[in-house]
């Protein structure tokens, strides 16, 4: 049999994972992760500061026109969703298949769901006309008649889809982190700090039954996760698949959007994973190469379903016949907006090819770079959906263009500040591993503990 | 106090002890006649107190009441209803008229409580037959202008006239100021073209009465004209034209259709003889630059503005030296004229030969026109003499043109001088003072007039603008005049055709009509006639001509209170008039014309647009917002380029140039035309207004700087011009950005000999299956059917639906971004060779489909199917997020991207209170005019009657000078839409997308043997599968 790496790196005991782990925690942060928290929140400064301007004065304020109705807000939008893919498929569909390495790396992707979603949560209410009454896209009892929905529409889809997605991993997301939250809990100094960890620790107190209960829930969660990394971006795209727009009106669109979306997510989990090496460098122990390397195939694997989702579009809108859909498909590759659609295609095809070698798998600046750009082409990849497709539809007297304005940028580059904000924070304040699964990959008390007896 | 002192006996019954007591505070209490008093203490020291307060409340009510004496009841009938009483909430509808340019309309003004809130057209008026222009809709927002003057003004004026100060002053004061200053005698009237019977004859008593000399000037002139018909026919006067007896019409560098005399009265008569039949005329347009006209062409030919009168000497020479045809191929004289231009034909890269063996072909049938400001070389004279050559020549005089009282030009002007009689005169000195009326010539004439320096002669100018534009700010008083809605006034749009202007509003400012101005004047030096005398106000006047000018031939058996109020609710009467024969040409007229100097280098054309006209109406945000007909560019004048020459200069659109005309010059951004003449560059005027508020402000040059002045005439077009390209850009509002329909079945066009074999037969049609329950409509289903033969693309729905749904102006930074708010926009496709290419135009409301696709992606479900086939909008629920919009694939949908609610006062007085103001963040679009379905179905109800077809008239039908639009009920199966919903020719929009809109359309018919776009390429594949799924 062939050796296994082992998955956790620097000979750990359980003392010293617990001191790694919650160390991050109990410690007063640097000046550096000052720097970074204050740049993250000057950004977010800035998405306030343009969503606020766009509020009080109308949606005018961005790009959107006639006959492009939609513009960065459903990018971004779309953009931050695809993200959270990735923290559930880590966390959800990787436990149910019993792959171990995705301890490690599996809070902080729920994390980086979590706040995901909810950066991307935001976009819908704000990119309406009239963001103060957004709660009408919710069927409640009312006094209007009462009135209710429009179950028709994919966006009220789109607002079960996204709720129930940011509620259940947000409650995966804490339920996993009780035992940890009770360590912290229990090595806490201060009164307060006990206190509130011991809150939200909700009364664990590590007993065969608490484990038990824990497990079983873990389980249950998993398995309602799971349909989730399907379902949402599925109908995420039907927001566009319903619609009589060539370009949009494409039944690949649910499978096309999930790979793009699992794809979008693991290059981030990449780029925030190389980032915390850095930041914190005990944790190389725990986040290894291999770690990087699995992701990074998967990487590859699903950027060549996109790809294939590329070339299928283009080959059904000739198929089709539908002179609407071929044109607006040689528009979106050699249109006004072609340069989108090039960057789309090197960036979630092209560069990620070079995972097909080793070498880039494991070097950690490359795979940085390359995450980088896979989150710029999928960026991308929404912008050229919406924008190319709405911007020369059927007739062409309706034909236009999309410019950009300050507050298009700052609601995309803004968006970053909130996720980041809220990310920097959750690092100090929140077991970044799971100390309570990490610890049972260590092999201790198994036969595989000891080296070379097979 | 002791009890036993009190000397008065104790009362028997008491209230208190202090009344038993006989205390002498509670006597006093008891005295008074209230028991208690509002009095405070110390209240009667400042002697305000809260009675005394009321008392004088009441007394300055009662004061003030008594004060203000209504003025003398002056009494305006509303047409068709005749209310007891007003009942609010209720509009009514007042006959009047407008005047624009030298067009006139009766209309009727639609007023609220009180106030006009859309003008529409009167369809008893035979000119224009209810037909409206987007300016005659648009002249309510200059009522409720914000930047109009509020009161009369005194300008203090410094020696050169440059101060730009200006002070309020009381009528009185300035009455008393111009009665000193015309006693000193010296004085002129200068106004435009009146076409008021009795203003006329007004001014004729105010130029009698003081000596005074009137001259006439129109900032879109038309004296060549006048010119060539008093010389011609020995009449200063207009002819009238009847564009609908022609079957062959030949436009010679005249916008007939767009911009020319009376558009929208020759609109409603071109579309007559358009009905797709065997009988349909044909419309051949020679000219520079891309017009209206031109873009409704069968045929269509490109020549310089200096080929103008060659192309009409070269018809000459073909019909009378080539042919023979037609008496005056004897006549020496018109030979002897026509013999410099032999070799036109060859020069001109026009079917000469083939057009004029069509014209007479169709002799007596057929009419040639030529005129305008882009034919306003320096021989426009001469062009309007061959030009009344040649339609004598064709047999057209008498039956396509009529002669006699085809008239604006009265007896009464016809003494009335010219522009360069008054130059001449103030260079003279002869004129100390001077009052204008109607004209901005400060404007419009050429600087080379030296108009302004001449003006340095002048004591005193009186100026009657409504603000102090470029001719007002070089004005000593501006005696501020009522806008034509709050003045009587009357109108004699063309021979023997009155109306009566009444105003529907009291004055909104301290303003003051011209004609009572004039009244005053005449009063104070004790001169005039007995009417004037007689006449306290002028509506007295007006009433007292009437009675004694018109009524007389015109009573039939009515007392004149029956004839007035008869006139008053109808607007319009047709008076006894000659008319109809034939007048004999003098063909002496043609003798010394001779051809224009080649220019080698550009030719500048100016002209005049759909939207701005003269620039009169310039600071209306609704006409800086109309796209141009043909460019759709919007809020910017332009210098428009061929397609060759723009490549030969290296020309971008929107790139800056600088024209130069002799010593004038400007700069103005490039716009690349396809169509026009190679050679010319065509510039428009009515931008670059001063002085004319906060919308015009900035927008544009003014064109008519680069105009000339030679020989007593202005000169427009034909002018050497030099260019040079600047290195700035220009963004341009433009609604339109594409002009192709990329072979798309978008506008079905066929030529007359496929139409009359198959109707409709250009057209693929899809067989669409579904797998639902279609809806049901059990009552009514309101459909519409757009005839794009006759429609010519003017514009005129999109301001009249403008107007009557409130729909926001959002200005040129937002039109660039797209963010237009037109609820019905028409769209113009080229087809063919960019060079001379075809143009149609498809307007656009909301399809209202039966599958609408907006409707069903909606999440609040703010947009919803009505019973009767309608997609409405429920403006209060809607969320905004535009998903509706992206959905619908004829992107009729309009959003609110800011608040557009808040209007400067008075504008917010022009609002429709019928129609919801809409706002931020909302969805809006076409409704089919639903308030006016329901007001006409409450009213059916009321009546207990069922609702005829053609009651219910959406706005953009109603204001359609072609009638190209048919709204009605689809389920009543006699009903117009229904009938045309039935008709061969009749095309559904992106039929394959199943959308089952309501609006269908109907193919556009070329009365010439080849499509310029070809067939369409839309469906060859389909037809070669044999079916579309």
């Amino acid at each position: 049999m062939i050796r296994r790496n082992p998955l956790i790196l620097g000979h750990k005991t359980y003392e010293t994972i617990t001191k790694d782990i919650c160390g991050l925690v109990e410690r007063m942060p640097g000046p550096s992760f000052f720097a970074g928290l204050a740049g993250a929140q000057f950004l977010l400064f800035i998405f306030l500061f343009a969503q606020g301007m766009i509020v009080w004065y109308g949606m005018g304020m961005m790009g959107v026109n006639h006959p492009v109705g939609w513009g960065t807000d459903i990018i971004t939008f779309v953009f931050w969703i695809g993200i959270g893919h990735a923290g559930t498929l880590i966390s959800a569909i990787l436990f149910l298949f019993r792959q171990k390495w995705r301890t490690s790396i599996a809070r902080s992707a729920e994390a980086m769901t979590v706040f995901a979603v909810m950066t991307a949560g935001l976009f819908p209410i704000l990119h309406t006309g009239r963001p103060w009454l957004g709660y009408w896209l919710l069927p409640y009892p009312n006094q209007r008649g009462p009135l209710w929905v429009n179950f028709r529409s994919p966006l009220v889809w789109d607002v079960f889809a996204v709720s129930t997605y940011a509620t259940v991993s947000a409650v995966f997301w804490y339920i996993g982190m009780v035992p940890d939250l009770a360590t912290i809990r229990d090595r806490a100094q201060n009164k307060w700090r006990k206190r509130i960890y011991g809150a939200l620790s909700l009364g664990w107190r590590g007993t065969a039954r608490n484990w038990n209960h824990y497990e079983t829930v873990y389980m249950l969660l998993c398995g309602l996760s799971t349909p989730l990394v399907l379902s949402v971006h599925s109908i995420v795209s039907f927001d566009f698949a319903v619609a009589t727009l060539p370009g949009w009106h494409t039944t690949i669109f649910p499978p096309y959007f999930v790979a793009g979306a699992i794809f979008s997510g693991f290059a981030m989990v990449i780029t925030l994973m190389a980032i915390i090496r850095e930041l914190v460098p005990v944790f190389k122990d725990y986040i290894t190469l291999d770690h990087m390397e699995a992701m990074n195939k998967i990487i590859m694997t699903t950027g060549l379903m996109v790809g294939y989702a590329y070339g299928s579009e283009f080959f059904i809108a000739w198929y089709s016949g539908v002179e609407y859909e071929k044109f607006i498909f040689l528009n979106r590759a050699f249109g006004p907006y072609g340069w989108s659609y090039w960057i789309m295609v090197t960036c979630n095809v092209v560069i990620p090819q070079l995972f097909w070698f080793r070498y880039f798998r494991r070097n950690i600046p490359w795979m940085f770079v390359i995450s980088i750009f896979v989150n710029i082409g999928m960026w991308f990849e929404r912008f050229v959906i919406t924008v190319t497709s709405l911007h020369r539809d059927f007739l062409p007297s309706n034909w236009g263009m999309w410019i950009p304005t300050f507050y298009d940028f700052a609601a995309l580059f803004g968006s970053f500040g909130l996720f980041f904000t809220l990310f920097l924070i959750y690092i100090r304040l929140l077991p970044a591993i799971s100390i309570a699964e990490v610890k049972p990959v260590l092999g201790v008390g198994r036969d595989g503990g000891k080296h070379g007896h097979h | 106090m002791d009890i036993t002192e009190q000397t008065p006996p104790t009362p028997k019954y008491w209230m208190s002890l202090e009344q038993w007591r006989q205390d002498p505070d509670f006597k006093k209490f008891a005295e008074s006649e209230f028991r208690t008093s509002p009095m405070q203490e110390g209240d009667s020291e400042d002697g305000w107190a809260r009675r005394e307060f009321l008392k004088l409340m009441g007394a300055s009510l009662a004061l003030t009441s008594f004060g203000c004496v209504r003025r003398p009841a002056q009494k305006i009938i509303p047409y068709a209803k005749q209310p007891a009483h007003l009942v609010h909430g209720i509009a009514d509808h007042y006959a009047s008229s407008y005047v624009d340019g030298l067009e006139g309309f009766g209309v009727l003004i639609t007023t609220r409580d009180g106030r006009p809130i859309k003008v529409e057209g009167n369809p008893d008026h035979p000119g224009h037959e209810g037909g409206m222009s987007a300016r005659a809709h648009a002249h309510i927002l200059r009522l409720y202008d914000p930047d109009r003057n509020t009161s009369a003004k005194r300008n203090l004026q410094n020696d050169k006239r440059t101060n730009r100060e200006t002070i309020g002053i009381a009528w009185e004061k300035l009455d008393e100021e111009v009665s000193a200053q015309l006693k000193k005698g010296k004085v002129a009237v200068l106004t435009n073209t009146l076409m008021s019977p009795s203003t006329r004859k007004l001014v004729n008593e105010f130029t009698t009465g003081f000596s005074a000399k009137h001259y006439v000037y129109d900032d879109i002139g038309f004296e060549s004209i006048i010119e060539g018909q008093q010389r011609a026919y020995g009449q200063a006067s207009l002819p009238r034209l009847r564009v609908d007896r022609a079957r062959y019409i030949l436009s010679v560098n005249c916008d007939f259709l767009g911009t020319w005399l009376t558009p929208t009265t020759f609109q409603r008569q071109f579309a007559k003889g358009r009905k797709a039949s065997a009988e349909m005329n044909k419309l051949v347009v020679v000219e520079p630059l891309m017009t209206l006209t031109g873009s409704n062409a069968d045929e269509r030919h490109r020549i310089r503005p200096s080929q103008t009168l060659d192309v009409l000497m070269a018809l000459l020479h073909e019909l009378l030296v080539v042919k023979k045809h037609s008496s005056y191929a004897s006549n020496s004289g018109v030979l002897q004229a026509i013999a410099p231009f032999s070799k036109s034909k060859t020069d001109l890269a026009i079917p000469v030969a083939e057009i004029a063996q069509s014209l007479w072909n169709n002799r007596g049938q057929s009419l040639v026109l030529a005129g305008g400001l882009s034919a306003g070389t320096e021989n426009s004279a001469a062009i309007q003499m061959a030009l009344n050559l040649l339609n004598s020549v064709l047999e057209n005089e008498g039956k396509t043109i009529e002669a006699g009282g085809a008239a604006v030009l009265g007896s009464a002007q016809a003494g009335a001088a010219g522009f360069n009689e008054l130059l001449n005169a103030l260079n003279k000195k002869e004129v100390t003072t001077l009052i204008i009326h109607g004209c901005n010539p400060m404007y419009s004439a050429p600087r080379t007039a030296k108009f302004v320096e001449a003006l340095g002669n002048l004591e005193v100018i009186i100026y009657t603008g409504d603000r102090n534009d470029e001719t007002g700010r070089l004005a000593d008083y501006v005696a501020t005049d009522h806008h034509s809605m709050e003045n009587w006034g009357d109108l004699e749009a063309f021979g023997g055709v009155l109306s009566i202007q009444q105003p529907t509003i009291r004055p909104l400012h301290d303003t003051r009509a011209f004609q009572d101005g004039l009244l005053n004047w005449l009063r104070a030096a004790e001169k005039g006639s007995a009417r004037v005398k007689n006449s306290a106000t002028w509506y007295d006047y007006l009433r007292s001509n009437w009675q004694e000018e018109f009524y007389p031939a015109n009573r039939g058996g009515k007392s004149f209170e029956e004839f007035w109020t008869d006139l008053l609710q109808k607007g319009v009467v047709q008076v006894s008039r000659s008319g109809g024969a034939s007048r004999s040409l003098a063909t002496a007229s043609l003798s010394g014309v001779k051809s224009s100097a080649r220019n080698s280098g550009f030719e500048l054309a100016l002209y005049s647009t759909v939207g701005l006209g003269d620039g009169q109406l310039a600071n209306v945000s609704w006409l800086q917002e109309f796209p141009d007909p043909v460019s759709k560019i919007c809020w910017d004048n332009y210098a428009s380029f061929s397609l060759k020459d723009a490549k030969q200069l290296n020309l971008k659109e929107g790139q800056f140039v600088k024209l130069m005309v002799g010593e004038s010059s400007l700069e103005v951004p490039a716009h690349i035309q396809p169509g026009q003449a190679d050679g010319v560059i065509g510039l428009a005027v009515g931008y670059g207004r001063e002085g004319a508020g906060e919308i015009a402000k900035g927008v544009g040059v003014n064109a008519f700087a680069l105009s000339q002045w030679k020989g007593g005439e202005r000169i427009t077009a034909g002018l050497e011009t030099k260019v040079t390209v600047l290195a700035r850009n220009n963004t341009f509002a433009c609604t339109q950005d594409h002009h192709s329909m990329e072979g798309r079945q978008i506008v079905v066009e066929e030529t007359l000999k496929d139409h009359l074999k198959n109707p409709g037969g250009q057209v693929h049609r899809h067989k669409m299956t579904t797998m639902w329950a279609e809806h049901k409509y059990t009552g009514n289903k309101w459909g519409m059917v757009i005839d794009l033969n006759t429609c010519n693309g003017c514009g005129a729905c999109v301001i009249a639906c403008q107007s009557e749904n409130n729909i926001p102006a959002v200005g040129k930074k937002y039109v660039i971004s797209g963010r237009e708010m037109h609820w019905i926009r028409v769209d113009r496709y080229y087809t063919g060779d960019p060079e001379n290419p075809g143009v149609v135009n498809q307007p656009l409301p909301c399809m209202h489909c039966d599958n609408a696709p907006c409707e069903t992606v909606c999440p609040v479900a703010a947009t919803v199917h009505s019973d009767e086939g309608t997609n409405d909008m429920i403006y209060n629920r809607c969320v905004g997020t535009r998903y509706c919009a992206n959905n619908c694939p004829y992107k009729v949908r309009r959003f609110n991207w800011f608040n557009y609610t808040q209007l400067k006062a008075p504008l917010n007085l022009a609002l429709n209170p019928e129609v919801t103001q809409r706002f931020r963040g909302v969805m809006e679009k076409c409704t089919f005019c639903i308030h006016r379905i329901r007001d006409k179905k409450s009213n059916a109800k009321l009546l207990d009657q069922a609702l005829k077809d053609g009651d219910v008239k959406t706005a953009c039908q109603q204001s359609c000078p072609t009638q190209a639009i048919t709204f009605g009920d689809v389920n009543n199966a006699n009903s117009a839409v229904a009938k045309a919903y039935q008709q061969p020719q009749s095309y559904i929009l992106l039929e394959e997308l199943n959308t089952k809109p309501a609006v269908r359309y109907q193919v556009k018919v070329r009365n010439t043997a080849e499509l310029k776009g070809g067939s369409p390429h839309h469906g060859d594949s389909h037809q070669k599968e044999g079916q579309h799924v």
